[in-house]
């Protein structure tokens, strides 16, 4: 039986945790609010940079086409792009990307293929090392902030287009968390190399001929790279919005939970209370009719 | 008032532009070209350089871009830029201390825009 003492300090601890978490819950709630945001304001771009790669790809012949489209014909390496949080308290969300690229990997492997990582945010990439450390062809952080700049998406996008000319992968995905809503997140994988095109989606120019200048080939050996960056952009913006939502609601819970901890304790806190009244109650009376 | 284009200039982060303009000037991959309200429908590769907009047969606004693409319709410009900049807006010793911090492809495109203010 815990003493009274015991028990006001337990109950001071877990009200200062819940003031912590609850602080957590609101900064991260008005961060999230700027990076839905920018989330959004990105997607016209990424929309219609995907546009034109439809209608240019409907019309480029596959056989000279890019590489960067049509792959180089091989499937031996793969790159996995994985953008988890640089910090935690955020619920399932690092777990979440941690164990799709864990199931990757081994599907992966199990084909026979090799494959190689690039980890974005440092909270998996710590959770993989020890597993997956060797496969490790770079691990940045501190990308993530409350915003994210174009030339680090760049940079990164950079760097995937040299490794593919230099023949270091055939494949390339990204692994981030897409935004879904506020309280859901939704673990995506994207494939950069070769390009995704969507052929169903009706592209908007459906009987209207283009002119194109340069040529379409040389036009979609220009778009293609850019893509790339924009993609990994745009997965980092998803990212970013979904890791605060991920955060909010984690400390939302938090709170809630260290509000029922509380509640329970005072009702043990002031039961322990009236025992020992009674108890001394006892005592004083049978002490008076002993007399 | 005479007809118009509707002119979208979107970089990653944003929407920058988009407003009705008589005339716009793009440096395309293979020169210059204007484009008038009921241009035929072209896709063209830009390089670095400004995009004019014109109002009222003047110059009404500049943006220096940094290479990109330009979406071409009978009623509608739309331009994908990485960066961009506007140049009536923009301060030269704002431009001076970002171009300083950047580095790369950045800070070239920045000292780009500082020499043409």
């Amino acid at each position: 039986m815990p003493s009274l003492k015991d028990l006001k300090t337990r109950i001071n601890s877990v009200k200062s945790t819940q003031k912590i978490t609850s602080a957590m819950k609101m900064v991260a709630a008005a961060k999230l609010r700027r990076a839905q945001d920018s989330a959004e304001r990105g997607r016209p771009y990424a929309d219609r940079m995907q546009q034109i790669i439809n209608s240019l790809a409907a019309k480029a012949d596959p056989s000279s086409a890019p590489q960067l489209l049509v792959g180089n014909g091989r499937d031996k390496t793969h790159l996995l792009v994985v953008v988890s949080a640089d910090r935690g308290l955020c619920g399932g969300f690092n777990g979440a990307i941690t164990r799709q690229t864990r199931t990757e990997v081994a599907r992966l492997r199990d084909e026979g293929k090799t494959v190689k990582l690039l980890m974005v945010g440092r909270k998996s990439a710590d959770a993989l090392r020890r597993e997956l450390g060797d496969s490790y062809i770079q691990s940045l952080e501190g990308i993530q902030g409350t915003s994210v700049a174009f030339s680090d998406a760049a940079s990164i996008g950079d760097k995937v287009r040299d490794g593919f000319e230099a023949g270091e992968f055939d494949v390339c995905t990204v692994i981030f968390n897409k935004f879904k809503s506020a309280i859901s997140q939704e673990v995506t994988l994207k494939k950069l190399i070769p390009a995704e095109v969507d052929e169903s989606a009706p592209s908007d120019d459906q009987g209207v001929s283009y002119e194109y200048e340069p040529d379409e080939e040389e036009l979609l050996a220009a778009v293609l790279p850019r893509n790339i960056s924009t993609q990994i952009y745009s997965a980092l913006l998803e990212s970013s919005a979904a890791e605060l939502a991920a955060r909010m609601t984690a400390m939302d819970n938090a709170t809630r939970n260290a509000g029922d901890l509380i509640d329970r304790l005072t009702l043990v806190y002031n039961r322990t209370r009236q025992a020992t009244i009674t108890k001394e109650l006892i005592e004083i009376i049978s002490g008076a009719e002993a007399v | 008032m005479a007809e118009t284009t509707q002119l979208e200039l979107v970089t990653p982060a944003d929407i920058m532009v988009q407003k009705p303009a008589e005339m716009v000037v793009a440096p395309g991959a293979e020169g210059l070209f204007g484009v008038l309200p009921r241009h035929a429908p072209l896709l063209s590769d830009l390089v670095r350089g400004i995009v004019e907009v014109h109002e009222n047969g003047k110059v009404a606004n500049r943006f220096m871009i940094d290479g990109g693409l330009a979406d071409v319709s009978g009623e509608s410009v739309t331009i994908l830029t990485e960066r961009a900049e506007d140049l009536d807006k923009v301060s030269r010793d704002d431009i001076k201390s970002r171009a300083d911090a950047a580095s790369g492809a950045e800070a070239e495109f920045l000292n780009v825009v500082l020499a043409a203010l």
